[in-house]
């Protein structure tokens, strides 16, 4: 048993409402830079929808994550033989058409515009060019709410293999479901696009598994792009450098969460490390689609387990990062109520941020011109889920209804069993037999119900010590660099 | 302006006249003849490109010679009937401009002319190459050294990096120097063109091939190629480039088709198509 250590996530799509602020966050600290504009490191999706960049998903054309035999994996997008042939120009990266071309707008001119008949506008001016744009034809959320056209949640790739009614179901304007999905880097177990990095400039850092790109290293080849699936992986124009999601290392290494998690209005977020099992990794990642979100599941170990503690200790993780691992938040959602799912997961890199996937009852439904409200559908049947299961199912369990309708019953017995406690028109006999069909306690409802409702910071956010600096402070002085912080480069890159 | 000590003594010499014809010719002066002259003239050899030139000193002065071996070209231009009669011997060639020539090498040129005159048999009455008949074999040899498949023994560079003929196959080759396919007539055959190439006196091919001198066998078996080549009839002497120009088109068209196909699975696009595609539900 090789146990290590690594920083899980959750965000509750249950509670997500679809603000951005997350995006704004993330925005203000990191990507606000020349080359930079076009990156959302995180962004949040509609969903049905194409997301950014557009069709993400359709690893047909991005061809990211990997592939498997049955025995061994390989990245979808490049190999030790591929990379010679189209190292200087890789095939399936994506052009800024597909991402979008950033732009600020000419607000001075509202100022500065001699007198006229018309009111004066502020033209958009693009952030690569300078160059005012004639028309703006796609932004980073340009399917928000579907942007005006159904267009985008039609071709959304999860649509794919559903019915002709399931498919008409969810394109219904009138019945159309929405749900947002907030995306970061996952900083995967097996990360495809370090795996592709032909100069070794991406790594997995060895105390909590953060993927971070060294901006010294990277010599521009851009495998990373095409390789990860979840296209967060961004290439710099200006630097000719790539970046990406941090996870506000410096915030975790003292102490706060990450700038996305500590903004989030809905407080969806959850993050805290968990250990897992590096010797299973290969073996779990070769598992057939449908057994794929178990396997990962089975990677992750419990941490009170004396022998996982020894192990842990064994293999040099530090007191202070098992005994975070214990109060784990993501430990809970993942692996003691297994109502939180990876998305994607037949990527086969085994994202760490996990999904609890919305409930979204029907509440409203058209019969010709009348409209008919109903609550029937709150704390009724989770087949009543607006999008289908089969939808959800492609997002989040690779397949495998079975998972996915495990959490989504777990999730509505606990809202019948909070109904039947707080408010006492169900009763207790009903709730009961509820939490029962959805393999669940009292107890249990009432500490999943906890969490998601009434946390404070301290229970979503279970940070890991940082053990950085000590390590740091045998080799060099951890305050040399005090006061000259900030992202950029030690030794400015050159373009030549 | 200040005379040095030698210039004041050739000014006197050139003065003194017949008196310097009885020194002998320093060794920089015939190997400067042996650079620049005997590929065109012999001295009692008759005829190359270049008139014979024993007994100049019957036919022109000092001062004449001298003017004319600094600047041949006003010379002729500006002369009288001799001049015309040489221009036209010559089939309207010019005589080059010789690098590194003042009056008082050409003075020293004129004096070594006038002792080889006098000699019975000069040093420069011809080249000393065999003037056996040519065979097929020396043709073969001679398009091999041209080729370059058969080093040169001094290791001079072979024709090809500069020139080409017409018979040569595919693209030809270079186009640096003129296309000898015509060298031969133009030379006026066997002897002169044995003459130049025992020591090539352009401007360009003399500093290449002054220390890499090309051996005897070796000059007549260019010479039976170069014959050969001019006799060859049937190609028109043409530059290349067009059918180099066409290949390189062709040759870069196949190989965007070729990375077409070979990369056919590429990345081309995937909003543009979806929204303009019209494929809206």
């Amino acid at each position: 048993m090789d146990v290590r250590s690594q920083i899980g996530m959750v965000f509750h799509l249950d509670k997500c409402i679809g603000c951005h602020t997350c995006s704004v966050a993330c925005k203000n600290v990191w990507t606000d830079r020349e080359g930079t504009e076009y990156m959302w490191w995180n962004n949040v999706e509609t969903k049905p929808g194409t997301g950014f960049p557009t069709r993400w998903e359709d690893q047909e054309q991005y061809k990211g994550g990997w592939v498997t035999d049955g025995e061994d994996l390989k990245l979808r997008s490049t190999g030790k033989a591929r990379i010679i042939p189209n190292i200087f120009h890789n095939p399936a990266q994506p052009s800024l058409d597909d991402y979008y071309e950033p732009w600020t707008y000419d607000f001075q001119h509202l100022f500065d515009a001699p007198e006229g008949d018309d009111q004066p506008t502020a033209i958009p001016i693009s952030k690569i060019t300078g160059e005012p744009i004639e028309k703006i034809e796609a932004g980073p959320n340009w399917d928000d709410d579907l942007g005006g056209s159904p267009i985008y949640a039609a071709n959304d790739p999860n649509m794919e293999g559903l019915t002709e009614a399931q498919r008409k179901q969810m394109l219904e304007i009138e019945r159309v479901a929405m749900f947002y999905v907030p995306r970061i880097c996952n900083h995967c177990l097996n990360p495809a696009c370090v795996a592709a990095c032909p100069s070794g400039a991406l790594y997995k850092r060895g105390e909590d598994g953060v993927v971070l790109l060294s901006q010294e290293r990277c010599r521009a080849w851009r495998a990373c792009i095409p390789a990860c699936p979840y296209k967060k992986t961004y290439f710099n124009w200006s630097t000719g450098k790539s970046e990406k999601c941090i996870l506000c290392y410096p915030r975790l290494e003292t102490g706060q969460a990450p700038a996305c998690f500590h903004s989030c209005v809905g407080r969806i977020r959850y993050l805290g490390n968990v250990l897992y099992d590096m010797d299973k990794v290969r073996e779990a990642a070769n598992l057939p689609d449908e057994q794929l979100v178990q396997a990962q599941r089975d990677l992750i170990l419990d941490p009170t387990d004396p022998e996982v503690i020894e192990a842990a200790r064994r293999g040099g993780i530090p007191e202070g990062v098992i005994e975070t691992a214990a109060r784990s938040p993501v430990y809970k959602y993942v692996k003691e109520w297994e109502i939180a799912l990876p998305l994607h997961v037949e990527y086969r890199t085994f994202p760490m941020l996990f999904y609890v996937p919305p409930l979204l009852p029907v509440m409203s439904e058209t019969q010709g011109d009348v409209v008919r409200n109903s609550v029937d559908a709150l704390f009724g049947d989770v087949e009543d889920a607006r999008p289908p299961l089969e939808y959800l199912g492609k997002l989040f369990a690779a397949g495998n209804l079975g998972k996915l309708r495990y959490a989504i019953k777990k999730e509505l017995a606990v809202k019948i069993w909070r109904r039947h406690v707080t408010v006492g028109d169900i009763d207790e006999e009903q709730a009961k037999r509820a939490l029962v069909e959805a393999d669940c306690s009292p107890e249990e409802a009432d500490d999943i119900f906890r969490l998601t409702a009434l946390s404070t910071f301290k229970e979503r956010f279970v940070i890991p010590p940082a053990q950085r600096e000590m390590a740091m402070e045998m080799l060099v002085d951890p305050q040399e660099l005090k006061a000259a912080a900030g992202f950029g480069f030690r030794s400015a890159p050159r373009r030549s | 302006m200040h005379l040095t000590t030698t210039q004041a003594l050739l000014a006197l010499a050139l003065l003194a006249g017949p008196l310097s014809a009885q020194e002998p010719p320093s060794e920089e002066t015939i190997e400067f003849f042996s650079l620049n002259c005997k590929s065109c003239h012999t001295i009692g050899g008759g005829r190359l490109t270049g008139p014979d030139l024993k007994g100049l000193g019957e036919r022109r002065d000092r001062d004449w010679v001298v003017r004319f071996l600094q600047d041949p070209a006003s010379v002729l231009n500006g002369g009288g009937e001799y001049e015309q009669k040489l221009l036209a011997d010559a089939n309207g060639t010019y005589m080059p401009d010789l690098p590194g020539i003042d009056a008082a090498r050409a003075s020293k040129l004129y004096d070594l002319i006038l002792a080889e005159s006098a000699l019975e048999k000069s040093q420069f009455a011809g080249v000393q190459v065999s003037d056996r008949p040519l065979t097929e074999a020396d043709v073969e040899r001679g398009r091999r050294l041209f080729l370059g498949a058969e080093r040169f023994k001094n290791g001079a560079p072979a024709c090809i990096s500069c020139h080409t003929t017409a018979g040569l196959p595919g693209l030809g080759g270079g186009v640096l120097g003129p296309d000898l396919t015509a060298a031969y007539g133009r030379l006026e055959g066997r002897t002169a063109l044995t003459a130049w190439l025992s020591a090539p006196p352009s401007a360009t091919m003399q500093p290449v091939f002054a220390k890499r001198s090309l051996e005897g066998e070796e000059i007549l078996a260019l010479v039976a190629w170069l014959q050969h080549e001019a006799e060859g009839g049937d190609f028109e002497s043409s530059p290349r480039s067009l059918p180099f120009v066409l290949a390189g088109i062709a040759a870069a068209g196949a190989l965007l088709v070729l990375f077409d196909i070979f990369w056919r699975g590429r990345f081309r696009g995937v909003r543009r198509p979806l929204v303009h595609g019209g494929n809206e539900a």
